[in-house]
C-alpha cells in the first residue's frame, strides 16, 4: 500500500474525482507528511490571498467606505486566520478518525488527513476571492465552492474509508454537524475579538 | 391500568392523518409567505401600497402561520399517534381530540385573518389579541386532557420518554402562554398588557425563549424520540440518557429568556444569571443530539429504502449547529455584535429550517404511508426534496451570516473623530444583495416542499386511514 499521496491528485479531483478517492482508498498515508505536504501550504493560501487584498483595497461591507485595518492588526488578523484554518483541518481529521469507530470506517489517521485535505481544496481554491475583498462577492463565490466540498464529502468518505455508501451518509452528516458548529464559532470568536479591541474600530 | 386489550378496539388514527393534512397546508401557507416578504425586503413596493400586505402585518402572519399552523398541526397530530402507540390504548376522549384538530385550524384561520387586519399585541410570538388566546387556552386544555387522559389509562407502566417532552411542551406552554397574555381587554380588536415596561419585557421573552424551548425544541425532541427508534428499527442508544437529558433540559430552560434582552433596562444579575443558564443548556441539548446520532448510527441498511431517515439525520446535525449558536449568541460579548442584526434571523433559521421541519418532513414521509396502508408514491421526488431543503437552509444560514456580520460590525463603526461611520439608513440600503440570496434560499426550501405535499397527495389520494389495533400486553410490561 502507497504511503505518499502526489501533487498531482488534488489537480486531478477537478476531473476525475471518483478515480482519485478510489486510488486514494489503497493508499496509507502518513499523517505528518500529508501535514507538511499540503496541509500548512493550504492553509497559508487564504490568510495571503486576504492579507493582500485587505490592504490594498480594503474590505467593502456594502456600505459607501471600504474598510481599512492598521498594518500590524491585519497581520495579526492574519496569522490568526492561518492557525484558525490548521486547526479546522487538524480537529476535522481528528474528529472525522474518532466517528470512524462508530461506522466501522477506516482509522489511520492520515487517510483522515488527506480525505480532509481533499474536501477542502475546492474552498481553499475559491478563496483566491480574497483578493477582491468585497464580503457579498466573497460569499457568493465560496457558496458553489462549499457545494462542491459538501459533494466530495458525500462522494468520497464512503470511497476512501470503505464503507457502505449509507454509512457514509451518516458519516457524512455527522461530520457537517460538527463543521456546521466550527464554523459558527469562528465567527462568535471572530466577534468577540473585533470587541476586545482586535480588527476593525468599532465602538464597544 | 389493565392488562389485555378489548374486543374490537383499535387506535384513533384519523385526526392523525387530518392534523397531518393540515400541517401541510399551513407549512406551504407559511413558507409562502415568508418568501413574499423575503422579497418584499428587496422590493418593498410589492406590498402595493395595501396595509394588509405590509410587511409589518405579513410578517406575524408567516411566524405564526409556521410556528403555530405547521409546527402545533405536527405536534398535535404525532403526539396523538405516538401516545396510543407507546400506552398501547386507544386516545381518550377522540371526539375531543376531533375537536382540538378543528378549533386549532378555525382559531389560526381567523387569527391570521386578524393579524391581516392589523389586530396586533405588539408581542413577537404572542401577536393574537385577546380573543383568539382564551380559544387557544381552551383548546390547549382539550389537548392536555386527550393527552393526559391517555396516558392515565396506559397499559404498559413506564411512560416512555417521547411522552415526558409531549408533556412538558404541553404544561409549560399552557403556563407560559396564559401568563403572558394577560391583559386588560379594551376591544374587541385591541387590549393592554396586565405587565409594564421592564417586567413586560420580561414576562415577554420568558414566554418566547419557553415557545422555542418547550414547542420548537421539547416538543419536536418528543417526535424524534418516537420516530426516530421507530424508523431506524431499534431502540433508543441510551434510555437512560434520554430521561436525565429531559429533567436537565426543563430545568436550565426556563431561565434563560432574558439572554434577549441584553443591554436593557433589565437587571444585570437577570442578564448575566440567563447566560449561566444559557451554556448550561448546550449539555443536555448536546446529549439528546448524540442519543440520536448513536442510535442512527447502527441503522444504516434502513437508509437504501427510506428516505425519510436522511431527513432525521441531516435534522439532527442542524440541531447540534442551533443548539450551540443559541448560548454563543447568549454570550454578551457576542451579542453585542449580533442583536438586532440578520445574525439571530439566521440563527432561528438553523433551527426552524434545518431542525423543525426536516424531522417533520422526515415524519411525514414515514407516517403517511403507513397511515393508510401503502408506501410512500415516489422516493424519487422525496430524494429531490432532500437536497433541496438542504441547499435552502445552507444558503439561508450563509446568507444571514454574511449580512448580520456585516450590519453588526457596520453599525458599531467608528471614524477618526470617535463618530459613528454609517447611518442606519445607508448600511440596510447595502442589504439587498444578501436579502436577494435569502429569497433565493427561501423559494427552493418553499419548492421542495411543494414536492412533498404532490408526493404525500398521490400517496394519501382515494385511500383511508386503515385500523390498527392495540398489541396484547404481556405480563412482564404491565
Amino acid at each position: 500500500m502507497k504511503t505518499v499521496i502526489s501533487s498531482w491528485l488534488l489537480f486531478r479531483l477537478l476531473f476525475q474525482p471518483t478515480a482519485v478517492f478510489e486510488e486514494l482508498s489503497e493508499t496509507r498515508p502518513e499523517p505528518h507528511s500529508v501535514f507538511l505536504k499540503f496541509v500548512v501550504w493550504l492553509a497559508i493560501i487564504p490568510p495571503v490571498f486576504a492579507y493582500i487584498g485587505a490592504s490594498n483595497f480594503g474590505w467593502r461591507l456594502g456600505a459607501a467606505e471600504p474598510l481599512f485595518m492598521p498594518s500590524g492588526d491585519l497581520i495579526l488578523v492574519s496569522i490568526i486566520y492561518f492557525f484558525a484554518l490548521l486547526f479546522a483541518f487538524v480537529s476535522t481529521a481528528v474528529v472525522a478518525q474518532w466517528m470512524a469507530t462508530t461506522y466501522g470506517a477506516r482509522h489511520s489517521l492520515g487517510i483522515h488527513f488527506a480525505l480532509v485535505t481533499i474536501i477542502a481544496a475546492p474552498l481553499v481554491v475559491g478563496s483566491a476571492i480574497h483578493l477582491f475583498p468585497h464580503v457579498f462577492l466573497n460569499i457568493v463565490v465560496l457558496i458553489p465552492a462549499l457545494m462542491w466540498s459538501m459533494y466530495l464529502l458525500y462522494r468520497g468518505l464512503p470511497i476512501v474509508l470503505k464503507i457502505s455508501p449509507e454509512r457514509g451518509m451518516l458519516m457524512a452528516s455527522a461530520l457537517i454537524g460538527y463543521l456546521l458548529v466550527a464554523a459558527v464559532s469562528f465567527l462568535g470568536l471572530t466577534v468577540a475579538l473585533w470587541g476586545q479591541g482586535i480588527g476593525p474600530s468599532i465602538g464597544i | 391500568m389493565v392488562s389485555g386489550t378489548v374486543e374490537g378496539e383499535r387506535y384513533f388514527d384519523r385526526v392523525v392523518t387530518a392534523l397531518v393534512m393540515f400541517s401541510v397546508i399551513w407549512a406551504v401557507l407559511g413558507m409562502t409567505v415568508g418568501v413574499y416578504i423575503a422579497a418584499e425586503l428587496i422590493w418593498p413596493t410589492l406590498d402595493f401600497g395595501l396595509p394588509w400586505l405590509s410587511f409589518g402585518r405579513l410578517r406575524p402572519l408567516h411566524t405564526n402561520a409556521v410556528i403555530f399552523g405547521f409546527g402545533v398541526s405536527a405536534l398535535m397530530g404525532t403526539a396523538f399517534y405516538s401516545v396510543q402507540r407507546t400506552s398501547h390504548v386507544p386516545l381518550y376522549a377522540p371526539r375531543l381530540a376531533w375537536f382540538c384538530c378543528y378549533a386549532w385550524q378555525f382559531t389560526l384561520l381567523l387569527g391570521g385573518l386578524s393579524l391581516l387586519a392589523g389586530w396586533n399585541t405588539s408581542k413577537e410570538y404572542a401577536e393574537l389579541e385577546w380573543p383568539f388566546d382564551i380559544a387557544i387556552t381552551v383548546i390547549w386544555v382539550c389537548f392536555a386532557i386527550v393527552f393526559f387522559g391517555t396516558i392515565a389509562r396506559r397499559r404498559i407502566k413506564p411512560i416512555y420518554v417521547s411522552n415526558w417532552f409531549y408533556g412538558g411542551m404541553i404544561i409549560v406552554i399552557a403556563m407560559i402562554h396564559i401568563v403572558n397574555s394577560l391583559a386588560i381587554p379594551v376591544t374587541i380588536s385591541k387590549s393592554y398588557s396586565l405587565f409594564a415596561g421592564a417586567q413586560d419585557a420580561i414576562v415577554q421573552w420568558w414566554y418566547g425563549h419557553n415557545a422555542v424551548g418547550f414547542l420548537l425544541t421539547g416538543g419536536f425532541l418528543g417526535m424524534m424520540y418516537y420516530f426516530l427508534p421507530k424508523q431506524a428499527d431499534r431502540p433508543i442508544w441510551s434510555y437512560r440518557l434520554s430521561i436525565v437529558a429531559f429533567w436537565a433540559f426543563t430545568y436550565s430552560y426556563i431561565w434563560a429568556g432574558p439572554h434577549h434582552l441584553h443591554y436593557s433596562s433589565i437587571p444585570d444579575w437577570v442578564q448575566s444569571l440567563a447566560v449561566a443558564m444559557s451554556l448550561i443548556l448546550l449539555a443536555p441539548s448536546w446529549a439528546t443530539m448524540i442519543n440520536g446520532i448513536m442510535t442512527v448510527s447502527g441503522a444504516s441498511q434502513k437508509l437504501r429504502t427510506d428516505p425519510a431517515l436522511k431527513f432525521i439525520v441531516l435534522s439532527l446535525a442542524f440541531y447540534g449547529l442551533a443548539t450551540f449558536e443559541g448560548p454563543m449568541l447568549a454570550i454578551k460579548s457576542v451579542n453585542v455584535i449580533s442583536h438586532y442584526t440578520d445574525w439571530t434571523i439566521g440563527h432561528v433559521h438553523s433551527g426552524a429550517l434545518g431542525w423543525n421541519a426536516l424531522i417533520t418532513f422526515g415524519t411525514f414521509y414515514f407516517l403517511v404511508p403507513r397511515l393508510v396502508g401503502t408506501v410512500l408514491y415516489s422516493v424519487r421526488l422525496a430524494n429531490i426534496h432532500f437536497w433541496m431543503a438542504l441547499a435552502g437552509t445552507m444558503l439561508y444560514i450563509l446568507a444571514m451570516w454574511g449580512a448580520g456580520v456585516s450590519q453588526g460590525l457596520l453599525w458599531l463603526s467608528l471614524d477618526e473623530i470617535g463618530e459613528l461611520s454609517f447611518s442606519f439608513k445607508d448600511i440596510m440600503a447595502s442589504m439587498p444583495p444578501y436579502y436577494a440570496l435569502r429569497f433565493v434560499a427561501g423559494l427552493v426550501f418553499l419548492l421542495g416542499a411543494v414536492l412533498m405535499t404532490y408526493n404525500l397527495y398521490m400517496t394519501i389520494r382515494g385511500r383511508r386511514t386503515i385500523h390498527v389495533r392495540p398489541p396484547a400486553v404481556t405480563s412482564h410490561q404491565v
